[in-house]
């Protein structure tokens, strides 16, 4: 009979006394009549007992000192680190709460602050301005947009006063 | 020198002095086990000093776990079991280094040893222990971490499928698989080796 993937591992499951008593039944009925079936049994039965005891003949190639010495070492050093590190007190505990907060109440109040002055009602009618000063000729122009500023000052200025100055000076 | 077996009960008065802090008991725990913890961290990284490194982490971690020891198991299984976690996440560590992940590894590889034909004369039969050890330890270093870890998991720690599946986080019919082509492969190796000698 051929032994395909399933069968492999179900004969496998048995020689491990992995299957239920019903299963274990079936299986040895099969191998009372196929040699194929008998002989991966077999095999899987031979690696095993090969194996078997392989590992009580690994020994650890350190001295029982030298062995532990590092592992005290390191118990000890985990030891001292953790009692050196000093029990958080109260206060500190209360800072460290204190301290996200107070910074988050802050730029909360800024944004209230700040906010009216950037969107307040003359900035939801119009991104741009401009003033002019009376009795001159300096003229503001303001881009909120682009957050530009410009202001023109006429030179020589053209006002009356400024005329008169400058025709004394002249003289 | 060889290691003295000491039952369950033997370690249950130093297990109950480390636990309230006595190192010189745990010490002697570790004299006591330190050939099969190693052993253990051995088969699985077939690495001396990977070997030496993560047995002495095992250690250092059951000391801090101590307390956690419910005795539901024997302390060595105790021990045993956190080495064998420690060697795990240590491949698992390597396999992501070389970009490869320990869930798929080295299934397809699978196929080949199926269709191999049955080893049928024991090729381990009137062989010296120390020579049966010698192939024994060039066949293993031949299989694949995903192989070894179920074979070692399921022949030495004497782990059934499910407990096997739930350690390496797989289905029981990913454990099954891979036991069967790690012990058909193991089979093979040693009757080549065998021809070879």
């Amino acid at each position: 009979m051929a032994i395909n993937e399933e069968l492999s591992l179900k004969l496998q499951a048995y020689a491990d006394g992995e299957l239920s008593e019903r299963e274990a039944r079936e299986v040895a009925d099969l191998l009372a009549k196929d040699t194929d079936a008998r002989a991966l049994v077999e095999e899987l039965k031979n690696t095993c007992s090969a194996l078997a005891g392989f590992e009580a003949e690994i020994k650890l190639p350190e001295s029982r000192e030298f062995y532990w010495s590092k592992i005290e070492r390191e118990i000890r050093r985990l030891e001292t680190s953790r009692t050196s590190r000093p029990e958080p007190s109260v206060f500190a505990a209360w800072r460290r709460f204190l301290v996200p907060a107070g910074a988050l109440a802050v730029l909360v109040l800024a944004g209230f602050l700040i906010f009216p002055l950037l969107h307040g009602p003359h900035m939801a009618e119009s991104a741009e301005s401009e003033f002019t000063l009376p009795d001159s000729e300096a003229f503001t122009y303001h881009d909120y947009a682009n957050g530009t500023t410009l202001v023109w000052l006429s030179y020589p200025a053209e006002n009356e006063f400024a005329d008169k100055d400058s025709e004394d000076t002249l003289d | 020198m060889s290691e003295i077996a000491h039952s369950a009960a033997d370690d249950e008065p130093l297990v109950r002095a480390a636990q309230r802090g006595d190192m010189t008991a745990f010490e002697e725990l570790v004299a006591r086990h330190r050939d099969k913890i190693f052993a253990r961290a051995y088969s699985m990284m077939r690495n001396e000093e990977d070997a030496i490194d993560l047995s002495q982490e095992a250690w250092v971690k059951a000391w801090q776990r101590l307390k956690q020891f419910q005795r539901e198991s024997s302390f060595s299984t105790w021990m045993t079991r956190i080495v064998i976690n420690l060697c795990l996440d240590q491949l698992r560590r390597q396999k992501r280094q070389r970009a490869e992940s320990i869930e798929a590894m080295d299934e397809e590889s699978g196929g080949v040893e199926r269709q191999m034909p049955v080893v049928t004369v024991n090729p381990t039969e009137r062989l010296e222990r120390a020579e049966l050890r010698a192939r024994i330890d060039r066949a293993l270093n031949q299989l694949s971490e995903a192989h070894r870890t179920v074979l070692v998991l399921h022949e030495f720690e004497q782990m059934e499928y499910k407990l096997i599946a739930k350690t390496m986080g797989c289905s029981i019919g990913t454990v099954m698989s891979r036991l069967f082509y790690a012990r058909r492969k193991m089979a093979v190796l040693l009757a080549e080796l065998k021809k070879q000698d």
